[in-house]
């Protein structure tokens, strides 16, 4: 049993989006809608002359304390043993509970035009069969065959560090507790388990 | 800090919310005129009847937003969910309202001859529930009224809603929307005895009114003076005229002067009735309003 979670380095991300390719062409997220599993926010920050420019890469940050969960009345979104959240699609029924529930935006709503589409594309070797609320699923179905999420194995600064929190040999268990790392809106108390490393 | 408009629900979860409420209310408010102070059987049984068809009507808007709503059924399974307990709440209302409302339909000679076929075993026994149907009803209506607050309080990062003062006021609003219902029915019937009805009524929904309006305050006393969304929220909704004019002034305050208008003044005399029948209108209106202007100034704060 491994607890899943991942480190963002912000000092590193150039904002290349290369991570939202990777993921989008990866899980068959629908693009042409734009909406997407993970997105690179650009902001700036401060006022001039003393502006920054912050490049902030978000995805479902897998909450201890999951808000998205709670709000389910399907039991649609489950947890695993190794603590990655994810969406039963079959059992879905779209009512969007968890959208509202989620403080982190990482879900959005795989429509009946959204299947359509990527049947077209994509032809029988679809992986979005019904209509249902989409979010990240830390590639779980990657995790098994050993490999690392997408959008960690592209990101080309690694700014992505990924792995088991609980094993204090892992790179990501490292930073993560490095003291150098915080997690999003802790105040809510969700406890995501994605961190991040501010520029 | 970022502050985006949700767009997750909109007027078809508003309509939902404010059938909700006004369904649920009205039972629970015809119910205990009924046991406790008498009521008209006719305009009872109208009332309950419509109070059914405005949680159907409810329910068909709630799937028609759903992404699959032929498969409903499964949102009985996280009793950690307040749509699980909305689906309970509703349910066993269906339940409760039909036991009570088939004895009322004898009232009406058309419907005889359907209730006859009914079997007289099975007539007695829900004459025989009839008090409990109408107090378990009346406690289900209540629950749903509030459940439609509860539903988007659990939202945390929208702050506006996140607040035990938004059920609080949709309970409010929502029974002042049933009372205003059932002051509607009793002013268009031609029946002594419903008319007489509407005295307690007007009362009520002007006692209503007032609370509405305290728990208001809070709500934008709250929402004001913290640095989050919800301020921002707050603010768009002074920004919004239809939110102010529609809501606020024509569907609170001046029905609350016509109601007083016609508990001091016009002493419950028949030529307070079209005006009765204007500002339970405005109730009504307003209290859509409500809802769906709540909804709209739902903004996500997101920590980027
Ligand atoms: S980030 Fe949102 S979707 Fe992901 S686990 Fe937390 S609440 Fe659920
Ligand atoms: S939209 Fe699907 S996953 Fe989300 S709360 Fe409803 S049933 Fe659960």
């Amino acid at each position: 049993m491994a607890r899943y979670g991942m480190v963002i380095d912000m000092r590193t991300c150039v904002g290349c989006q290369a991570c939202m390719a990777a993921c989008t062409t990866e899980n068959q997220t629908p693009f042409w809608s734009d909406k997407f599993r993970t997105h690179v926010e650009d902001k700036e920050k401060g006022t001039y002359p003393d502006v920054h420019r912050i490049l902030l890469p978000r995805l479902c940050m897998h909450c201890e304390n999951t808000p998205c969960l709670s709000a389910c009345p399907t039991g649609a979104t489950y947890k695993t043993r190794d603590g990655i959240v994810l969406v039963n699609y079959d059992r879905c029924i779209g009512c969007y509970a968890c959208c509202i529930a989620c403080p982190y935006d990482a879900r959005y709503p795989y429509e009946s035009d959204d299947v359509t589409r990527e049947k077209e594309l994509y032809g029988k070797n679809v992986t979005h069969e019904v209509p249902h609320v989409d979010k990240c699923t830390f590639c779980e179905h990657r995790i098994a065959e050993h490999r690392e999420p997408a959008c960690v194995s592209t990101c080309p600064t690694q700014t992505r560090i990924f792995g088991d929190l609980d094993d204090p040999s892992s790179a990501v268990h490292k930073l993560a507790t490095s003291g150098k790392a915080t997690a999003l809106n802790q105040g809510l108390g969700t406890s995501p388990k994605v961190f991040y490393i501010p520029s | 800090m970022t502050f985006v408009h949700q767009h997750v629900w909109g007027w078809q979860i508003a309509t939902y919310l404010f059938l909700g409420g006004l369904g649920g209310a009205t039972f629970s408010i015809s119910a205990i005129l009924h046991l406790f102070e008498g009521c008209d059987r006719k305009m009872l049984s109208v009332a309950v009847l419509s109070s059914i068809g405005f949680l159907v009507l409810g329910t068909v808007f709630l799937l028609a937003d759903m992404l699959q709503p032929l498969k409903a059924a499964y949102a009985l399974t996280n009793p950690n969910s307040w749509i699980f307990w909305g689906v309970v709440f509703i349910n066993f209302y269906f339940l409760a309202a039909i036991v009570y409302v088939i004895p009322l339909l004898e009232e009406w000679p058309k419907l005889l001859p359907i209730i006859k076929k009914i079997p007289t075993g099975i007539l007695s026994l829900l004459e025989r529930f009839n008090r409990l149907a109408a107090l378990g009803g009346s406690a289900a209506g209540f629950l749903i009224t509030i459940y439609t607050g509860l539903l988007i309080s659990a939202a945390p990062a929208i702050s506006f809603w996140n607040t035990p003062a938004l059920p609080l006021l949709f309970v409010f609003s929502g029974f002042s929307t049933g009372a205003a219902y059932l002051l509607l029915l009793s002013t268009i019937s031609k029946k002594e005895g419903a008319w007489k009805i509407s005295e307690k009524l007007e009362q009520l929904d002007a006692i209503l009114i007032v609370s509405e309006l305290i728990v208001l305050g809070a709500y934008f006393n709250f929402a004001l003076f913290l640095p989050t969304g919800a301020r921002e929220s707050a603010e768009y909704l002074f920004h919004s005229p239809l939110f102010i004019i529609g809501f606020f002034i024509a569907g609170l305050l001046i029905p609350l002067a016509i109601e007083t208008y016609g508990i001091f003044f016009a002493a419950h005399s028949t030529k307070s009735k079209s005006l009765l029948a204007f500002a339970s209108a405005l109730v009504l209106v307003g209290g859509y309003l409500l809802r769906f202007y709540v909804l709209n100034a739902g903004l996500y704060q997101y920590p980027w």
